[in-house]
C-alpha cells in the first residue's frame, strides 16, 4: 500500500508556529507529557501536532514504549525472599 | 476487655523507619525483619533492573540487607533513610553486574531520532523514528528487548529510566537517591526514553516493510 503524501500546506503548517518537529521531539516532549509546561507554550505545541502527522506518530510511539517499560517491572517477587534475606543476614552476622 | 485489646491493636502506627533504624542500631532483631519486610521487595525489582536475573537480583538483595545491618552505624539520621538505603541496594547490584561480565556501554547519542536542518525528521538511511512500536511484535517480547535496551545505556541514564519508568518512583524521589537536581533528572530520563523507543523502532522496522510489501 502507498503511503499518502503529506500536502505542502500541512508541512507548511507544521513548522509554522516556532515549532520544529526537532525541537518538539528533543526539547519540549518531557514537559508536554509530564504536563509541566506553560499553557501557551503547549498550545503551540498542540497546534504543530495538529498539522504534523510524522510528530503525531512519534509522540504515540514515545506513550507505547512507556507503556512497554511499565511491563518490565517483575511481577513475581519470590515468595520465600524476606524470610530469606532475614536468614542470611543472621547467619553471616553471627559468624562474625 | 477483649474488645478494648482489639481497639487498642488498630491503633499501633506502623514505625517510621527511622524509628526502625534507632532500633537496629540497638541491635533489634525484630526491626531488621520489619525493615525487611518493608523494603524488599522494592530493592529486589531495582536490582532486578540492574541484573536481568532473577537469581542475581536475589542475592543481590541479600548483599543489600546485610551492607544495611554492617552499616547502619553511618547513616546520618537527618537524611532520607530511602535515599541512602536505595544507593546501597544499587551500588550492591553494579557490583555484582561488574564481577559477572565485561559490559558493553553505548554513548547516549547513538540512537537518537535525527533532524535536518530544517527541523524535520531526517529522512531514509535512519530507522523510521515514527514507526509505531506496539504494532510490530507481541508485548512480551518488546518488554524484554526494551529490558535489553536499557542494560545497554550508561548508568546514569539506565538508573534513571528504570527507577522512573519501570519502578514509577516520582522525580523527587529519583533525584534524591542519585543524588542529581531534577533538570537534570528531566533531561536524563528524557534521553534515555528516546534511546529505547528508537531501539524499538529499529527493530520493528524490517516487520513494518514486510508488511509494507505484501
Amino acid at each position: 500500500m502507498k503511503k499518502k503524501k503529506e500536502s505542502p500546506a500541512a508541512a507548511e503548517s507544521c513548522h509554522s508556529h516556532g515549532v520544529t518537529c526537532e525541537r518538539l521531539v528533543m526539547e519540549a516532549l518531557y514537559d508536554f507529557e509530564a504536563g509541566t509546561m506553560p499553557e501557551a507554550e503547549r498550545a503551540a505545541l498542540e497546534r504543530h501536532l495538529s498539522a504534523c502527522p510524522p510528530c503525531v506518530r512519534f509522540l504515540d510511539s514515545y506513550r507505547a514504549t512507556g507503556r512497554t517499560l511499565r511491563a518490565l517491572k517483575p511481577r513475581e517477587i519470590p515468595a520465600s525472599l524476606a524470610r530469606t534475606v532475614f536468614e542470611f543476614v543472621k547467619a553471616r552476622c553471627e559468624k562474625k | 476487655m477483649a474488645e478494648s485489646r482489639v481497639h487498642k491493636r488498630d491503633e499501633r502506627v506502623a514505625p517510621s523507619d527511622l524509628d526502625l533504624v534507632r532500633r537496629i542500631k540497638a541491635g533489634d532483631e525484630a526491626a531488621l525483619a520489619q525493615m525487611i519486610e518493608r523494603y524488599h521487595a522494592r530493592v529486589y525489582s531495582l536490582s532486578y533492573g540492574v541484573l536481568r536475573n532473577a537469581e542475581d537480583a536475589e542475592e543481590s538483595t541479600q548483599d543489600a540487607f546485610l551492607t544495611l545491618y554492617r552499616k547502619i552505624g553511618t547513616f546520618d539520621e537527618s537524611k532520607k533513610f530511602f535515599s541512602w538505603f536505595y544507593r546501597v541496594a544499587l551500588n550492591q547490584a553494579y557490583s555484582r553486574l561488574r564481577r559477572r561480565k565485561p559490559q558493553a556501554r553505548l554513548s547516549i547519542s547513538d540512537h537518537l531520532p535525527r533532524f535536518g536542518d530544517d527541523g524535520k525528521f531526517a529522512p531514509l538511511d535512519w530507522p523510521d523514528a515514527t514507526v509505531a512500536v506496539e504494532d510490530e511484535a507481541s508485548a512480551r517480547e518488546l518488554a524484554r528487548r526494551a529490558g535489553e535496551f536499557i542494560e545497554e545505556l550508561p548508568r546514569p541514564y539506565r538508573d534513571v529510566i528504570w527507577m522512573a519508568d519501570v519502578e514509577q518512583m516520582p522525580a523527587a524521589e529519583v533525584s534524591e537517591v542519585l543524588g542529581i537536581s531534577i533538570p537534570a533528572f528531566k533531561s536524563r530520563l528524557h534521553r534515555a526514553r528516546l534511546h529505547v523507543r528508537q531501539r524499538l523502532a529499529e527493530i520493528s522496522r524490517p516487520t513494518a516493510r514486510k508488511a509494507a510489501a505484501s
